[in-house]
């Protein structure tokens, strides 16, 4: 999978502070890649960086495979995007708001506006003034800029900030959908995980500028799901007890003695007496509860995540 | 460009601030309308020529009312961006922030003639109704040559109040600046200084009030060195800020 965003060592600094500190950031094609992080964690910076409304202090930013800085104007037209809250001309129609856009991108299909108005459910009132817009309307609307103009990336940054959970879940429709009818690559920023557990397939988490960790959900999941974890003497044996005696397949061998079992939680102990009974040394048993959020808060050095 | 033109335009679409903004320009002609209403109150038989109401409001537009509302325009045009959030928006796209600023110096450009076409329009207007004498062609081309050479070096002299809207991203900044000049201009009325001031200067060239201590070259100078001064400010400024 060649990667569409791709930042090394990037940093930015203001004064002594370090806004964003080495991060190393990769998005595959065809990913929705959600960056996690509390607010203040760095996500927002990034984001600017990522468009080019702040110069990054160190490191560099490559979109497709080409240099920011200096394939900029070519970049842009490949992406779209919402940074924080969308701002508009209140004093224009959601219509007259997009039309500069299209003017400015060269979208010259003259069913562009209203078919981008069309996706984000905007059609329907075509007089009303962004002033009148409630607040998940002008999200809605950020949205139908950011696709205006058919981008091959799309850039959002709390796109559900300040939204109800109907709003919320209309945003996180509108999302999905992108990505699977346009085959968009998502990189979509929020402090709050469940509605990026809802949506992305890999996840960058941030803390104080820093990128803690870049992972597939699936792994995390895998990572995180309630299990039993023995320190045994032969994996490989025990794994195929598991197997021949109990008809367990849901377990995972993680090498150096290590196994998973993700079934059968609370019957440990006729597991244990199976590997013993058999000649398996078993020198821990542990039982994880993790949740995902609690391994997030772990992994950040506690507080919560928003 | 055109499509930025353009766009600045639609951005002005029922925006209050254009209604604001003509009710500014008719300031000046109102004033010395109500001025001539009063001294023919007094002076019954005093007569008064287009000549001269030409000359006083264009002196009252480019020393006064044109200097601040022209300030006043500039201020809502750049900060706008900031204010509703939409800088960001518009540096996403593929354009370079010196197009963007020069389709925004356009836009102005176009503002400020229209207001000064519609301060002379009042003039010429009140003219009529206050039965003034000498409307001739020549009297016409003349004036309107002045207003607009007024008009063009006032908004050369928007670029220092276009820099001092960047920096404190903030309306009141950029009003208390062109306050100041106005008030400078004001002070400056028939002293010799008044050529080398910009702002004051703007009416020693466009009126032709020039002062026998310093030739108009002087006047001319000034007023380009405080434009290019603010336009190169400006220029770097808005190309190396983070947008936030």
């Amino acid at each position: 999978m060649s990667a569409i965003i791709r930042t090394t060592g990037l940093t930015k600094t203001y004064g002594d502070q370090k806004a964003v500190d080495r991060l190393d950031l990769t998005v595959g094609q065809g990913q929705i890649y959600g960056f996690l992080g509390r607010n203040g964690a760095g996500k927002t910076t990034t984001i600017r960086m990522l468009l080019g409304l702040i110069k990054p202090t160190e490191g560099q930013i490559e979109l497709f495979g080409e240099n920011l800085f200096k394939h900029k104007r070519n970049l842009l037209r490949r992406i779209g995007s919402i940074v924080e809250h969308s701002g508009f001309y209140e004093n224009l129609t959601g219509a007259e708001n997009l039309l500069i856009n299209a003017r400015l991108m060269g979208v010259h299909k003259k069913t562009a506006i209203r078919d981008a108005l069309e996706i984000v459910s905007l059609h329907q009132e075509p007089k009303k003034l962004v002033g009148q817009y409630s607040m998940g309307m002008k999200q809605r609307l950020g949205i139908a800029r950011a696709v205006l103009h058919h981008p091959e990336l799309l850039i959002l940054d709390e796109p559900t900030n300040g939204l109800d959970p109907i709003g919320i879940k209309e945003i996180r429709r509108l999302i999905k959908s992108l990505a699977e009818e346009r085959k968009m690559t998502i990189l979509i920023s929020s402090h709050i995980l469940p509605e990026i557990e809802q949506l992305a397939d890999q996840i960058g988490i941030v803390h104080q500028g820093r990128l803690l960790e870049e992972v597939s959900f699936e792994e995390l999941r895998k990572r995180n799901r309630k299990h039993l974890e023995f320190q045994v003497s032969d994996d490989n044996k025990a794994a195929m007890l598991l197997e021949k005696e109990l008809d367990i397949h849901d377990y995972e061998v993680r090498g150096e003695g290590k196994i998973r079992v993700y079934s059968h939680i609370g019957r440990q102990a006729a597991l244990n007496r199976l590997f013993v009974e058999n000649g398996i040394d078993v020198s821990r048993l542990t039982i994880s509860e993790d949740r995902l959020e609690d391994y997030f808060i772990k992994l950040i050095g506690g507080g919560t995540i928003g | 460009m055109v499509n930025l033109l353009y766009t600045e335009l639609l951005k002005l679409k029922r925006a209050k601030m254009f209604l604001v903004s003509v009710i500014g320009a008719a300031a000046a002609p109102v004033l010395m309308f109500i001025g001539f209403l009063n001294m023919k109150s007094e002076k019954p038989d005093t007569s008064v020529t287009y000549e001269i109401s030409f000359y006083n409001t264009n002196m009252y537009v480019l020393l006064l009312s044109g200097t601040l509302l022209y300030g006043v325009i500039t201020a809502y045009l750049f900060n706008r961006e900031y204010v509703e959030d939409t800088l960001k928006n518009l540096l996403t796209i593929p354009v370079s922030r010196t197009s963007l600023l020069f389709s925004k110096l356009l836009m102005l450009l176009i503002w400020i003639v229209a207001l000064t076409l519609i301060s002379w329009g009042f003039t010429f207007i009140f003219g009529l109704i206050g039965g003034f004498d000498g409307l001739t062609i020549d009297v016409i081309l003349y004036s309107l040559g002045r207003y607009l050479i007024g008009a063009v070096l006032l908004f050369l002299l928007s670029t220092p109040s276009i820099f001092v809207t960047f920096w404190f991203k903030n309306y009141v900044p950029t009003i208390i600046f062109t306050a100041i000049a106005t008030m400078t201009n004001v002070a400056l009325v028939d002293k010799k200084y008044s050529a080398l001031f910009p702002w004051s200067a703007v009416h020693v060239v466009a009126n032709k009030a020039y002062v026998p201590e310093y030739p108009v070259l002087y006047s001319v100078l000034a007023i380009l060195a405080a434009s290019i001064a603010g336009l190169a400010a400006t220029i770097i400024y808005f190309n190396k800020s983070d947008i936030q």
